[in-house]
C-alpha cells in the first residue's frame, strides 16, 4: 500500500466524511434503492413501493454501518420526476443518512435538484452525476439549486483510456467546451467526488481501478466508484448465475476488494440487499489497507474497523 | 463467397446465436424476450455507445443478416434503439457523435466510418420499438428470416484491437509507474509526481 504526497481533502456531507489517505477513514458504501427491477417497487412511473420493505432494507444497511464502522449513503435511482419525489420523501422521513440522487434522465435529475433544495434537504443529497451528457438546462437547474455535492463522472464515450478519462474532467476532451471538474464550479458543486467511470470488463474496467490512484495523486478529491458494475455487466458471469447464484454473488460483493485496494474512498456497491455482505468485506479491506500504512503517518478514525473490529 | 467471419459473433454480449444463415436479427433493446433459433443473432441492447457498436460489429460480420428488427422497451435515458436508428441514417460525426440520437452519450469509440457505412448499406431497420409481444415478434421474424439476398461483399470484420502498448512515456523515475505524471517509490510507500521523484 501506499501514501499520497498530494494531500487528501476529506469532505463532509451530512456528517459522513469522505476521503482522505488510504487506511484513514473507513470506506463509505452505498447501497441502491429503487433500482431497476426492484421488487419492492410496485409502480416505476409513479414511484409507488412497499413501504415496510423499504424501510426494513434501509434499516439492514443502517445496521452493517454501524457494526463495522463503514459509514453509508442511500442510493435512491428514480425514473421519472413523480418517482423520484416520492423516494426521496421517504428515504428522508426514515433515515437521517446523506442519499445520492441518481436517474438515467437529465430532466429528473434536475427536478430531483430543484427537489430537495425547496424542502431543505439539499445538503444531504449527493448528485450524480455530472457527466459528459450535461446539458445548459442540466447545469442551470443544479447551479440554481442549492447542492454542494456531486459526483463527478470520468466517462470518455472515445477514448476510454487513462488520459481519454483524465481530459475530460480536466478539459472536456475535446467533446465539452470545458472540463467536468469546470463545470462543477460553475454548477456551486464544492464537496467533489471523483468517479473514474465503471465501464464494462473488455471496454476499460480495470482503467477506472488506475485512474482512482491517478486522480488522487492529481487532485486530492475524494475518489469511488461503482465498481459492481463491472461483474453485473460480465456476460459470462450472468450466464453462471443460473446454475450458481453464489458465485454470482461473490464476484459482484468481492470488487469492492478491488477498489479499496486501488485507493477508492467510497463504493457504490449496487442492490441494498448485499449489505450484510458487502459491508463486512470491505471492512476486512479496511482493516488490512489500514495495518499496511501504519508507518507512513496514516492514523485511522476512531470508528474505523480497524479499531471497531479487530 | 464467404459470407460469416470465421469467429462471428466477433464480440461478446447479451445475446443467443440461432441460424447464422439467417436474414434477420432482433434487438430486444431493454427488454428480455425468449429467442429463436429461426434468428441469427437474438439479443438485448440497453446503451447508446458500446450497445450499438456491438450491434454494428456482429452484423456486418455476417453477410448474411439484412434485416435487423429493434423492439422491445427502450432503456430510459440511454435510448439504444433511437441511436441505433439514427447511426443508420444519419452515421457519425467527426467526433464521433451518432448524429441525431437523442441517447444521453451517443458516441462510438471502437469502430470506423467505413463499419457504420457498411453497416448503413448492408442491413434495413424494421423500428417496432415498444413491440413485446413474441408472437408478434415471430410473424415479422418470419416474414424476414429467408427474404432477400446475402449482402454481395464478404463479411467485414471491424474492431479496433485492445490497446496493450504504452500510450504515453514510461517515467524513467521510481519504482512503481502509475502514469505519466506519477510514480511510487514502493520502499517509502509515496505516490508523487515524476518531477518531485
Amino acid at each position: 500500500m501506499f501514501k499520497f504526497q498530494k494531500e487528501q481533502e476529506i469532505v463532509n456531507i451530512a456528517g459522513v466524511k469522505i476521503g482522505g489517505q488510504p487506511g484513514e477513514l473507513p470506506t463509505v458504501l452505498a447501497g441502491t434503492i429503487f433500482y431497476d427491477k426492484h421488487e419492492i417497487v410496485k409502480d416505476v412511473a409513479r414511484g409507488l413501493f412497499d413501504r415496510a420493505a423499504a424501510e426494513k432494507l434501509i434499516n439492514l444497511q443502517e445496521a452493517s454501518a454501524e457494526e463495522t464502522g463503514n459509514p453509508h449513503i442511500i442510493h435512491i435511482f428514480g425514473t421519472t420526476p413523480e418517482s423520484i419525489t416520492r423516494y426521496i420523501d421517504f428515504v428522508a422521513e426514515i433515515s437521517e443518512a446523506p442519499f445520492l440522487i441518481d436517474s438515467p434522465e437529465g430532466n429528473v435529475r434536475s427536478h430531483a435538484a430543484e427537489y430537495v433544495s425547496e424542502i431543505g434537504l439539499a445538503d444531504k443529497a449527493i448528485y450524480n452525476s455530472i457527466n459528459m451528457s450535461i446539458n445548459g438546462s442540466e447545469i442551470e437547474a443544479l447551479a440554481l439549486s442549492d447542492i454542494d455535492s456531486s459526483i463527478i463522472l470520468g466517462f470518455n464515450a472515445t477514448d476510454s483510456s487513462l488520459q481519454g478519462r483524465m481530459e475530460m474532467l480536466e478539459t472536456g476532451a475535446g467533446l465539452l467546451e470545458e472540463g467536468l471538474l469546470s463545470i462543477a464550479d460553475r454548477c456551486g458543486i464544492i464537496n467533489k467526488l471523483i468517479d473514474p467511470s465503471m465501464t464494462p470488463m473488455g471496454n476499460g474496467a480495470g482503467v477506472a481501478l488506475r485512474m482512482t490512484i491517478t486522480a488522487k495523486a492529481k487532485w486530492g478529491h475524494p475518489t469511488g466508484s461503482g465498481i459492481h458494475n463491472a461483474p453485473s455487466a460480465w456476460n459470462w458471469l450472468n450466464k453462471k448465475k443460473e446454475k450458481d447464484p453464489v458465485l454470482y454473488k461473490i464476484c459482484d460483493v468481492g470488487s469492492t476488494c478491488l477498489q479499496q485496494a486501488a485507493a477508492g474512498d467510497f463504493i457504490l456497491y449496487g442492490p441494498i440487499e448485499y449489505a450484510p455482505y458487502v459491508f463486512p468485506m470491505a471492512a476486512m479491506s479496511d482493516i488490512m489497507i489500514s495495518e499496511a500504512v501504519a508507518d507512513l503517518d496514516i492514523e485511522p478514525a476512531s470508528r474505523h474497523p480497524v479499531n471497531l473490529l479487530v | 463467397m464467404k459470407t460469416i467471419a470465421d469467429t462471428w459473433p466477433i464480440v461478446k454480449g447479451d445475446y443467443t446465436v440461432g441460424n447464422p444463415r439467417s436474414r434477420i436479427a432482433v434487438v430486444t433493446l431493454a427488454s428480455q424476450i425468449n429467442p429463436s433459433p429461426e434468428v441469427a443473432l437474438w439479443g438485448s441492447s440497453k446503451t447508446e455507445n458500446l450497445g450499438v457498436e456491438k450491434i454494428i460489429v456482429n452484423t456486418i460480420s455476417n453477410s448474411n443478416i439484412r434485416y435487423i428488427l429493434i423492439c422491445g422497451m427502450e432503456s430510459r435515458g440511454h435510448l439504444a434503439g433511437n441511436s441505433l436508428l439514427s447511426i443508420h441514417t444519419n452515421g457519425i460525426d467527426k467526433k464521433g457523435r451518432i448524429i441525431g440520437s437523442e441517447g444521453a452519450i451517443p458516441f462510438i469509440e471502437n469502430i470506423s466510418r467505413e463499419a457504420v457505412k457498411r453497416f448503413q448499406q448492408q442491413v434495413v431497420l424494421l423500428d417496432r420499438i415498444g413491440l413485446t409481444d413474441l408472437t408478434e415478434i415471430m410473424k415479422i421474424v418470419r416474414k424476414y428470416k429467408d427474404r432477400g439476398e446475402v449482402y454481395p461483399e464478404e463479411p467485414l470484420v471491424a474492431i479496433s484491437q485492445k490497446k496493450r502498448q504504452s500510450t504515453f512515456t514510461l517515467p524513467r523515475s521510481g519504482d512503481i509507474i502509475v502514469s505519466e505524471e506519477f510514480v511510487m517509490d514502493s520502499a517509502a510507500g509515496i505516490v508523487c509526481p515524476t518531477k518531485d521523484f
